[in-house]
């Protein structure tokens, strides 16, 4: 039997709760369950981690096609640039009656 | 239960039995730092060998406010003979199935230990016990994964899981060699059960791993009484190992 191949698990992991997930680096290992141990172990072996995320490099889709993302026509009428929201959303709340909403919490 | 009503000689002994278990494996895994069959691995045995010497610091310290002595002093200025390690660890390192197989019967002796010792009426030590429970939860997953991996993973690796068994198979049960007074902690409901009765708990544990991969259990330890004396060759070399640095220049401050 020859042994089994490494291949490359991506590490994701969140600093504490609330936090975003934040890609940290990868690991090699053979399986699953190895990749998981050794995330652990480079991760959050210094309790630098509430939550990691170990994904197969080759289960990501890997989206970098540059006519898909920078396509190369003038994009500027799809930005928000030239509106104003915070006026148009004040007046949308007199109209409805709402107040402004407080800052979301975790 | 207050300080004074403890069996300060019998808790001394068990302390010192389990510090010198935990602070021996530690010493022999991390000789792994460097060399492991990987760089992730390698990066994970020296952890775990780093939290074993951890959980022997934290117990020495436990010990050295009972005895009054100075924690550090009691882990490294004994002669060889004065540790009280099972004998299961006076085994060279060895290759990567030795450390798996010595690993795992530890690991899984120990977490029976430890749960009978959860809860114990010495608050110092059941407060420190219901956090090693919770590290050694991790080194047990670990063990088992690279037990499963030698035992299914082709010939050469199940023939050296199957060797490095014969060699260590009849030390395994002195994790549970009986301790000196060990009555006077179950008396005083700081173990909960004798060490017979905790190795045959461990048997019970483990049996359905070994046979799920038909590998053979552990026979009786040999010379029981004596399983945590008479060290030997291969720990008089650890010893010197970690003794070295401190002994080169005694009484200093690292």
């Amino acid at each position: 039997m020859t042994s089994p191949r490494l291949e490359p698990w991506e590490v994701f992991r969140q600093e504490k709760d609330g936090a975003p997930m934040q890609h940290g680096g990868s690991v090699m290992a053979p399986d699953r369950e190895l990749a998981t141990h050794y995330a652990r172990e480079l991760f959050g072996r210094r309790q630098e981690s509430v939550r990691l995320w170990v994904v197969k490099r080759a289960d990501i889709v890997d989206l970098a096609d540059q006519d898909l993302l920078q396509p190369p026509l003038d994009r500027s009428f799809k930005k928000p640039g030239g509106y104003v929201m915070r006026d148009k959303l004040a007046a949308a709340r007199v109209v409805s009656g709402q107040s402004k909403p407080k800052a979301r919490s975790k | 239960m207050s300080v004074a009503a403890v069996p300060g000689v019998a808790v001394g002994e068990l302390l010192r039995s389990m510090a010198d278990d935990e602070f021996v494996i530690g010493f022999s895994d991390s000789e792994w730092t460097g060399i492991a069959p990987q760089l992730e691995e390698d990066v994970a045995i020296s952890s775990l060998a780093q939290d074993e010497i951890g959980h022997a610091a934290a117990l020495y310290a436990l010990l050295g406010e009972l005895t009054g002595e100075d924690p550090d002093a009691i882990a490294y200025d004994r002669e060889p003979v004065a540790y009280r390690h099972c004998r299961l660890l006076d085994h060279r390192r060895g290759d990567w199935a030795m450390t798996i197989a010595r690993r795992f019967i530890y690991d899984t002796a120990d977490g029976v230990r430890l749960e009978a010792l959860a809860g114990g009426s010495w608050a110092p030590l059941a407060d420190l016990v219901g956090k090693l429970v919770r590290e050694e939860r991790y080194h047990r997953m670990h063990a088992s994964v690279w037990l499963d991996r030698l035992a299914c993973g082709g010939d050469e690796a199940r023939s050296r899981l199957l060797a490095a068994l014969t060699t260590l198979g009849p030390d395994a049960a002195t994790v549970f060699s009986p301790l000196p007074d060990e009555a006077a902690l179950i008396e005083a409901g700081i173990l909960a059960s004798p060490m017979p009765e905790l190795e045959t708990r461990w048997r019970t544990a483990i049996g359905p791993t070994f046979a799920t991969l038909d590998l053979p259990m552990p026979p009786p330890a040999r010379d029981l009484a004596h399983g945590r004396l008479d060290h030997g060759e291969a720990f008089a070399w650890l010893w010197h190992e970690f003794n070295t640095v401190r002994a080169s220049e005694p009484g200093v401050t690292w």
